[in-house]
């Protein structure tokens, strides 16, 4: 569970980029956010995950405040996975190398049961565990960074553009694999997505930001079928 | 001739260890530290001051070791969210304020005269005996201290340390506290150069401002650089390599004939030179590094 109250937040000494933005993520539920380039969406994961301070507002994560904890602390007490959009992989090591590090507050036995499973789910990892991740491809960089989060089993993931340089095919994947994390361990996912149409898909609710500020807020499937929100955001008259 | 050798061997492994320990700080962790010398210097004043106040050598051991301790962990809690660049200058800045208090500062550290009379390690033993162990417990050291440090590098730690360098921010995302580490690794390498300061101390006897000079600080980055940067080995060739040449410009001064103002000039032309060299033409040095380790997690 995240709950995000009135929060604002921006970047040294500039201008607030967040101007009081207020949202709640559910367990089991994947809650898309969306909106143009520089909106801020990078800059409320950053803030949710202890990157960025909040100038004002609250942030709680499974009912307790953690708007001033710093993220290792989330993550070692609140189980946070975290995929950011750019520096996603450690370059010099191994896939496998990458993934395990996802795992590395454990059980040995957990770890590498989970381990075998995303290399199943994620062929195109396995047959390139080996290989030092600056090896990869953009598109597989994205999968790795995302097989790195699941490891540990996460109870709250936030995704900054899991599917940004996927192909149609691996995007569909990658949704699939979101989904399925969802139905089987329930976590709350907060996830920001350019590919608006796709993302709603597999949502149970949006927000989209606007300058820093919320501007619509609902049910996937409301946005999906609300005609502002086609022209504004999804392009076009798609399906 | 081999007194002189001895006493450039001894020179060199103090060196070593200085160049361990920088190379933990900045070719392990990343810190750009350049303000190394000033941790030397708690080595140097902590036998100094302990002699001055008549405390004992073992006193002087342990203040040299705590302010050194001390000092790493200031350099890392200081502009903790500094990017790499301004981080080094602010460990520049602060080692010259150290420098500068100990010019200034009589009462404590005997001022720009500084504090003479040291005791020599090993007083009961004759000259040339003497010389040999001290060069026998400075090597032992820097084996020591070069163990230590791949013990480290290899193990978990190091491995922590290598991904804080690498992607800080992802680092944080897997529960690592980025900024302990860096304050333990502080900590931990700049006892190393305590350990040097101490014993270059009691080896020369004299303690003053101009031994803690910001070039210093310098000469052990060529060391590292020169020997590889993340490497242990490295850095201990490095600065056998470095002083073994100072020792022998001014020979070679001689044997072309060249007046006496450029032996400390050639020393600058070598830092500089070589500097410039190995980041141009060799970035890894003599021997690379690699990062890495499932194994470890
Ligand atoms: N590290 C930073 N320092 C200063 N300003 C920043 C920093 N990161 C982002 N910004 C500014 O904050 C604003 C919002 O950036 P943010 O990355 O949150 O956008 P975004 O909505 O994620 O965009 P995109 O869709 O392109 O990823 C932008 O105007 C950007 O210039
Ligand atoms: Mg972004």
């Amino acid at each position: 569970m995240i709950e995000v109250t009135e929060v604002r937040a921006g970047y040294g000494d500039g201008p607030d980029i967040l101007n009081g933005i207020s949202l709640t993520a559910e367990p089991g539920r994947i809650v898309t956010i969306l909106g143009p380039n520089g909106c801020g969406k990078s800059t409320l994961l950053k803030c949710i995950a202890g990157f960025v301070r909040p100038r004002a507002g609250h942030i709680r994560m499974s009912g307790e405040a953690v708007t001033d904890v710093p993220t290792y602390l989330k993550v070692r007490n609140h189980r946070v996975g975290f995929v950011p959009q750019t520096d996603n992989v450690f370059a010099s090591m191994t896939v496998a190398e990458n993934i395990m590090l996802g795992g590395r507050l454990m059980e040995r036995r957990d770890r590498e049961r989970r381990f075998d499973t995303l290399l199943g789910q994620y062929p195109s990892l396995a047959s390139k565990k080996n290989r030092r991740a600056s090896a990869l491809s953009g598109g597989e960089r994205q999968l790795l960074s995302l097989a790195r989060a699941l490891i540990s089993e996460p109870s709250i993931l936030l995704l900054d553009e899991p599917s940004a340089g996927l192909s149609p095919r691996m995007m569909h994947d990658v949704f699939e694999a979101i989904a399925d994390v969802r139905r089987r361990e329930g976590p709350s996912i907060l996830m920001v997505e350019q590919n608006a149409f796709e993302a709603l898909h597999v949502s149970d609710s949006a927000y989209v930001l606007s300058f820093g500020s919320v501007a619509i807020e609902g049910a996937a499937s409301d946005l999906l079928a609300d005609p502002a929100m086609r022209s504004l955001y999804l392009g076009g008259d798609k399906h | 001739m081999s007194d002189f050798i001895i006493h450039v061997t001894i020179m060199s492994g103090l060196y070593a260890l200085l160049a361990l320990s920088l190379n933990l700080q900045a070719g392990l962790g990343g810190l750009m530290n350049f303000g190394q010398i000033a941790l030397f210097a708690c080595g140097t004043y902590g036998a100094a001051i302990a002699f001055h106040f008549d405390f004992g050598a073992v006193s002087g051991f342990v203040l040299a070791v705590l302010a050194a301790a001390l000092l790493g962990w200031a350099f890392a809690s200081v502009g903790r969210n500094l990017q790499a660049d301004y981080w080094g200058i602010v460990t520049l800045a602060l080692a010259e304020v150290i420098r500068i208090i100990a010019t200034n500062e009589d009462w404590l550290t005997g001022g720009a005269q500084g504090i003479g009379g040291i005791p020599p390690l090993y007083a009961g033993l004759d000259g040339q005996t003497r010389q040999l162990v001290i060069l026998a417990t400075v090597l032992l050291l820097v084996l020591a201290a070069g163990l230590f440090c791949r013990h480290l590098i290899g193990g978990r730690y190091g491995l922590s340390i290598k991904i804080m360098r690498e992607e800080p921010q992802l680092a944080a995302s897997l529960g690592y506290d980025t900024i302990a580490l860096k304050r333990q690794l502080m900590a931990v390498s700049s006892v190393l150069a305590a350990v040097s300061g101490f014993l270059f101390a009691h080896y020369v006897s004299f303690v003053g401002p101009e031994q803690i000079d910001s070039s210093e600080t310098f000469l052990i980055w060529a060391m590292i650089v020169v020997g590889g940067l993340g490497n242990n080995a490295g850095a201990i060739v490095g600065a056998f390599l470095l002083q073994f040449t100072f020792a022998f410009i001014p020979f070679v001064k001689d044997w072309i004939g060249l007046p006496s103002e450029y032996v400390a000039a050639g020393r600058l032309l070598l830092t500089g030179g070589g500097l410039i060299a190995f980041i141009l033409f060799r970035q890894s040095g003599i021997v690379p590094e690699r990062v890495g380790g499932r194994r470890y997690v």
